[in-house]
């Protein structure tokens, strides 16, 4: 899980965004509407990114279809301590 | 006609572009994360690239090595080097095509 995390936020071009994202959920569960808005990103790139967190067991989604909230995974609350170090080295 | 320095020529010139797209990605995210393991990332995809472009001089600049690599190496030589750049190729293709995500 550690490598999925270092790889999936801090070495692909959406990395900075993806953590932005994780940031936002973490605070509170939030669809993909209010997440474009409120991170001022393109709907699609939200959801792109969404799908890759989702792929990758980052974040779930409560599965209410159209309206669906994501939140972290219980996997990846296990690993807390990395999301804050990498969240940490954001300059 | 095209002679194997050619594809050995085009081989490289497609490494350089796409180390060149990893190295966009990853110097832009050590620019905002400043982690260690995006650092490692850089460095590797820059070393990678002086590889490359010292090929690219050798094969084309080089005023000794140019002409030599262009007459005087026989072909299962040549067959030999292009099998290693384009394993290189794939490879750097495929780091690209998971990290332009």
């Amino acid at each position: 899980m550690e490598a999925v995390l270092w790889y999936v936020l801090t070495s692909t071009r959406g990395g900075a965004n993806r953590i932005r994202i994780l940031r936002a959920v973490d605070e509170r569960p939030r669809n993909a509407n209010k997440l474009a808005e409120q991170l001022d990103l393109d709907y699609k790139t939200v959801r792109h990114h969404l799908d890759v967190l989702a792929e990758n067991d980052i974040l779930t989604d409560s599965g209410d279809d159209y309206g669906a909230v994501y939140l972290p995974t219980d996997r990846v609350r296990n690993y807390w301590d990395t999301v804050e170090q990498i969240m940490e080295s954001e300059a | 006609m095209v002679g194997w320095i050619d594809l050995a020529r085009a081989a490289v010139g497609l490494n350089v572009l796409l180390l060149a797209a990893l190295i966009y990605v990853w110097g832009r995210n050590y620019y905002s994360i400043r982690s260690k393991h995006t650092l490692g990332l850089l460095l590797f995809a820059l070393l990678l690239l002086g590889e490359n472009v010292f090929a690219l001089y050798f094969y084309s600049l080089n005023p000794l090595l140019r002409v030599w690599f262009s007459t005087a190496v026989p072909d299962p030589a040549w067959q030999a080097m292009l099998a290693l750049h384009v394993f290189e190729t794939v490879a750097i293709a495929v780091l690209t095509w998971v990290t332009w995500d």
